[in-house]
């Protein structure tokens, strides 16, 4: 048997036969190893098999694997992929500073008109993406913000080490496209606002879907909390104030003692009246490298975020809220209990759609419902109204047929 | 502008209703908009009892070391 080394085309033999060597080579460095078209490929380590790659390329372990990025949680980021909607469902909305679907708040303090919602455009082994078009478009003052946000607890990167010299390196990546080209460009930072890393990143292709991906080093200074703060906050800017970016390009990519919201030299968004700008497939990974998306079951993905927001559903006229009681002619008490512990006692965001309590005996439509009182797990809430016999034991419905809403939020 | 919302009946006031959109706010520390709320009303944002009338002087300063 003949068997060639070659620079170009490795080591081969005639048919592929098997080489077997009990040469011990400390290093070898090739760039293909291949077991023939039937053989199985086997790694081992103390004579024992612990790696096998058959013919069909299915990879077998013999036993454990640890990796960076372990797979439970791999992706830090909640609702990355922009499927859960409690706050606006489908539709388009017009905010300052608000969250628009789960875990992802926008803050646009530029021009007027703008809207941001969940978007069906969505790249390849996507469904949703987050999507902000400029209304008028201005340019930003110093001060402005403008930028999508999501607050990492704290208590899900306690294993990143930062603050410390054990710091981890992360890999932040994310599927982005835009009506404008350049520069554009995020931030990492801490809950004190004095540790951020402004990253940047290019769009050469107007209206294309491209992959980014960033690796950034652990931050070995600063205060990084591991409670249910703000663990670590990351930003995509859309178009920051002097104040909020570093001075020159000295400061991107790279640790600052200083509170930046974006990179120097970013594409203003919120500057080009019409413009949009669509994010999806967002994730944060320890490790230096970007792996594939981290694909939860929709049921896991819509428990973690109603850690954060949780939305008393209904769409018909009669669908129940909670159970309760009437204290008084004018006022009577309802309960909700969450279906997962929030993150702290949850505000009632807004007015929520009517609702009505019944006695069994008649309906009383409330003039007005308001949080009584809430914890991690339930919520009371006072609902007002005249006519009520006291004492007597109630359920609560929404009113009205229509897409109801009773939100209860504890976002970061 | 803030307001102190009455509680049932015997009960404490726990909860405070942000006047500018009708949220309703727990006196939870690790909720946000509460920690909204104490920095705005040591910043002289106005915040009303729970039957609308100004909450200033010393009794506010009072109320605010009740706080959690």
């Amino acid at each position: 048997m003949t068997v060639t080394i070659s620079g170009t085309t490795g080591i081969t033999s005639p048919g592929g036969d098997i080489i077997t060597t009990s040469l011990v080579v400390p290093t070898i460095n090739v760039q293909t190893i291949n077991a023939g078209s039937s053989n199985t490929l086997s790694l081992q380590t103390n004579n024992a098999n612990a790696l096998t790659i058959n013919a069909s390329q299915q990879a077998s372990f013999v036993n454990n694997v640890s990796m960076p990025n372990t797979f439970g949680f791999k992706n830090r980021i909640i609702n990355g992929g922009m499927t859960v909607s409690q706050y606006n469902g489908t539709s388009s909305v017009t905010v300052t500073n608000a969250y628009v679907i789960d875990r992802f708040a926008i803050r646009c303090d530029t021009g007027s008109s703008n809207t941001e919602g969940q978007s069906t455009t969505a790249p390849t082994g996507f469904i949703n993406s987050l999507v902000f078009t400029t209304g008028t478009g201005a340019s930003p003052g110093s001060s402005a913000q403008n930028r999508i946000y999501q607050g990492i607890e704290g208590l899900n990167v306690t294993d990143l080490g930062w603050g410390t010299a054990n710091a981890k390196t992360v890999t932040l990546s994310f599927w982005v496209r835009s009506s404008l080209t350049g520069q554009f460009g995020g931030v990492l930072n801490n809950s004190a606002f004095n540790r951020s890393y402004p990253f940047t990143y290019t769009i050469s292709s107007a209206n294309t879907w491209i992959q980014i991906s960033i690796t950034i080093p652990g931050d070995t200074s600063g205060t990084w909390l591991t409670t249910n703060g703000v663990g670590i906050g990351v930003f995509f800017d859309l178009g920051m104030g002097s104040t909020f970016v570093p001075s020159s390009s000295a400061g991107n990519n790279t640790w600052n003692g200083s509170d930046y919201r974006g990179a120097y030299g970013d594409t203003a968004v919120v500057g080009t009246s019409g413009a949009t700008f669509y994010i999806t497939g967002v994730q944060l990974e320890v490790g230096a490298q970007a792996t594939s998306f981290d694909y939860r079951p929709y049921g896991t993905e819509l428990a973690l975020c109603q850690r954060y927001c949780y939305c008393v559903p209904g769409t018909t006229a009669g669908d129940r809220v909670g159970g309760g009681f009437i204290f008084s002619s004018t006022g009577g008490i309802f309960y909700v209990y969450f279906p997962v512990y929030m993150r702290a006692s949850p505000t009632l965001l807004g007015t929520p759609s009517p609702i009505s309590l019944n006695d069994s005996t008649a309906a009383y439509a409330a003039s007005a419902v308001t949080l009584n009182g809430s914890n991690v797990n339930f919520a009371a809430f006072a609902a007002t109204s005249s006519g009520m016999t006291a004492y007597r034991g109630c359920q609560a419905y929404f009113t009205n047929t229509q897409t109801n809403t009773l939100l209860l939020t504890s976002e970061l | 502008m803030y307001q102190l919302l009455e509680n049932t009946p015997s009960l404490p006031i726990s909860i405070v209703q942000r006047l500018s959109d009708k949220s309703c706010i727990p006196f939870d520390k690790d909720n946000t908009d509460y920690q909204q709320f104490v920095r705005d009303i040591k910043n002289g944002v106005q915040l009303n009892d729970a039957e609308g009338n100004p909450i200033t002087g010393s009794a506010l300063t009072t109320f605010i070391n009740t706080l959690p």
